[in-house]
């Protein structure tokens, strides 16, 4: 019989109510509260104690002791509300936007090595709940909505590399789009990035995606211009005729207008 | 300080609110709503409809780093109000109130919904 699929035993636990940690081989896990899905890490993706520690509200030290001070079972995250790190509607939003980024990358694991311990629960405690199906829907519309951005995953796993100049003469940057364009040194991939810049993985692809939108970045097409490019042609005997002063110059090619003329005639054809 | 289920609660108590939703601006999800029938296809619209508001404002704008305070779209028969939140490491979080126009009081609600959004992320 063929290994479970990942699908098939995150819906299992959820009907069986569970209560627990489930691994997935060596890149993450996913905390279920009586079916329902409460936190999820993912190696590739910041937690919310990395996006804590990046936006400098609590040291890497301050989080690692209110991890010891949280007993088995504690709840982590109303420590860290009642000593104003955070407030309680941010606690809420960091633990669901940091389950939702895991998500994104956990759940489209190949791996079919997952180990189930029952009664585990996360130091930071329960904030939001998600239900399997949920979760799973928001996963792929956030893909989705990535296709939408820029219909190639090229860029995904690449170093990020800025154009050193842009096609127009204007670029309109969110906020992450200019940290990104300032943190890109053509070595990291954009989930690199993401780690070092303390911001969610699903938002710094999607960032970088519409970067290659608004072409402002290094994509196969911009890369492979200069190659495709033909070689100079030998310099043509007849000079290009100028035209009257005062207009601009034409460099008109004889295959040009028979182009053209095809093409007008195949139009009046139709 | 209020959690994010109490913020929409506060906001579908404000005169004339017919619906209230939260919504991740950057993923445009629909992070939780009350009296919204389509969540996901709602969120999908006011993040589009913000997004196109920043932008627009931006190029229109004189000022360099200027932030939204709230967005404000009447109708024949309702306001949508949006106010964006700067979370900590992402965002902004919209929260979006539509109110009946013949029962709410649009100056009323903007003092509301700004008392919200700041025991919402006040720590």
């Amino acid at each position: 019989m063929a290994a479970p699929t990942l699908d098939t035993v995150l819906t299992g636990l959820a009907q069986d109510e569970a209560t627990g940690s489930l691994r997935v081989g060596k890149e993450g896990t996913v905390f279920y509260v009586r079916g329902r899905v409460a936190y999820v890490e993912c190696a590739a993706t910041p937690g919310v104690e990395e996006l804590l520690g990046a936006s400098g509200r609590i040291s890497a030290n301050g989080v690692r002791r209110a991890r010891q001070e949280t007993g088995a079972g504690g709840d982590g995250g109303a420590l860290l509300v009642d000593r104003g790190v955070l407030s309680r509607g941010e606690l809420e939003f960091s633990v669901l936007s940091a389950t939702l980024d895991a998500a994104f990358f956990l759940l489209t694991s190949r791996t079919a090595r997952t180990r189930f311990k029952e009664g585990d629960a996360h130091w930071l405690g329960i904030h939001w709940f998600f239900d399997v199906q949920g979760l799973l829907r928001e996963c792929a519309r956030r893909r989705a909505r990535l296709e939408r951005a820029w219909p190639s995953a090229e860029l995904d796993a690449r170093p990020v590399t800025p154009l050193r100049r842009i096609p127009g003469t204007h670029a309109l940057l969110t906020r992450l789009q200019w940290e990104l364009l300032l943190a890109a040194d053509s070595t990291a991939t954009p989930v690199e990035l993401a780690r070092r810049l303390g911001r969610p993985a699903y938002s710094t692809l999607l960032a970088v995606r519409e970067l290659a939108a608004a072409g402002l970045v290094v994509t196969d097409e911009t890369a492979a211009l200069p190659k495709r490019t033909p070689k100079p042609l030998p310099p043509q005997p007849r000079e290009p005729e100028r035209s009257a002063p005062g207009l601009p110059q034409v460099n008109g090619d004889a295959a040009d207008v028979n182009l053209l003329l095809r093409l007008r005639d195949a139009l009046e054809a139709l | 300080m209020i959690g994010i289920e109490d913020c929409l609660s506060e906001a579908m108590s404000i005169p004339g609110a017919l619906g209230a939703i939260l919504v991740d601006h950057t993923s445009g999800m629909a992070v939780a709503g009350k009296g919204i029938p389509d969540p996901g296809r709602a969120a999908a619209g006011l993040s589009e409809a913000y997004r196109a508001t920043l932008d627009g404002i931006a190029m229109a704008s004189q000022e360099t780093g200027f932030r939204i305070e709230d967005v404000i779209v009447t109708t024949g028969t309702a306001y949508h109000l949006v106010r964006p939140m700067e979370m900590m490491f992402d965002g902004p979080l919209l929260l979006c109130v539509c109110l009946d126009v013949e029962r709410s009081n649009l100056a009323l609600a903007r003092r509301r919904l700004r008392t919200i959004t700041d025991e919402l992320v006040a720590s």
